[in-house]
């Protein structure tokens, strides 16, 4: 997997990768479950350590800024499908 | 000053498919060797829309820069920064949308620092053609380049020209002409990347064909285990 931008977040970050995928390949493409709870345990710990290398390097604001432009994104993503 | 350039591109795999391998495509550079620029893949969020069981996922990929070696020289380290162009990595913020059930993905890809300079909004949308039972699926993507540069240091510019900086460029160029030249030569160099992104997705497609992806996911923790010995 690819590796995470703060190098400790590495091995909880692989860990959530590999149970999103097999979650998304085996159950949400085959329209099995409606959630990915079986993954949420592992992000909230890879929140949790992301959470602080994101502060530490400054990219909080940088991603604060980027939100507030994505609100006009989020109404292109979720527009009715138009062709 | 804005330039567009849009493109479409059908590959000859399933949709489901193509959206895995979206997810997929930065995952290893010996599952994907087009895609040795990319640093690192963390996922800001993700969950699944009750109501429209659409999966929403924000991503944040560290790459290094490609912004073109030219483009640092018409600028002045104020802007850029300091160093070279080589040194530089841009945070790539991307938003995505899959709606399995309708059968399409969209996304949506921009850089987060240096959008002063030059901001690269890459837009995607994945679909299930109308007219295929669904072995293939459509990619429209558009790009668009924005320099604020002529805004951001019209100001500077008095300044920047008795420093000497700016001595010559001024002249023949003006604000406005860098910010034409920063998103012209921004433009050609992300037009070839993008082949290089789609031979990336073909080659992470063609995996998934041929071994699964529980395969693909072993052989990349093996790959991860040897690295770590």
């Amino acid at each position: 997997m690819s590796a995470s931008l703060a190098p400790e977040c590495n091995d909880v970050k692989e860990r959530y990768d590999t149970c999103f995928l097999k979650w998304y390949s085996e159950k949400y493409l085959r329209g099995a479950e409606k959630n990915s709870q079986e993954c949420a345990g592992l992000f909230a710990e890879y929140q949790k350590c992301l959470k602080v290398a994101l502060k530490d390097r400054g990219i909080d604001k940088l991603l604060d800024e980027a939100r507030e432009d994505n609100k006009e994104n989020d109404v292109r993503l979720l527009s009715p499908k138009n062709n | 000053m804005v330039l567009t350039h849009s493109t479409s591109h059908t590959y000859s795999h399933p949709f489901p498919t193509v959206t895995l391998a979206f997810f997929l495509r930065y995952c290893s550079p010996r599952l994907n060797p087009f895609a040795t620029h990319v640093l690192s893949t963390d996922t800001i969020s993700s969950h699944v829309d009750p109501k429209t069981n659409r999966l929403h996922t924000t991503r944040l990929h560290l790459k290094k820069s490609r912004m073109p070696a030219a483009v640092y020289k018409l600028l002045p380290a104020s802007v850029t920064g300091g160093g070279t162009s080589g040194e530089k990595v841009a945070y790539v913020l991307e938003t995505s949308v899959v709606d399995i059930k309708e059968g399409w993905m969209r996304s949506e890809s921009k850089n987060l620092n240096f959008s002063a300079v030059l901001s690269v909004t890459e837009q995607q949308e994945f679909l299930v053609p109308t007219d295929n039972a669904s072995l293939e699926t459509n990619v429209n993507t558009s790009l668009v380049f924005r320099s604020r540069i002529g805004e951001k240091i019209r100001g500077k510019i008095g300044q920047a020209q008795s420093e000497g900086w700016l001595y010559g460029l001024a002249s023949g160029l003006g604000a406005r002409g860098i910010g034409r030249s920063i998103e012209s030569l921004a433009s050609t160099k992300t037009k070839d990347q993008l082949g290089k992104s789609r031979d990336g997705m073909r080659h992470v497609l063609e995996r998934i064909r041929n071994t699964g992806v529980i395969d693909i996911l072993e052989a990349i923790r093996r790959e991860r285990q040897l690295g770590k010995a």
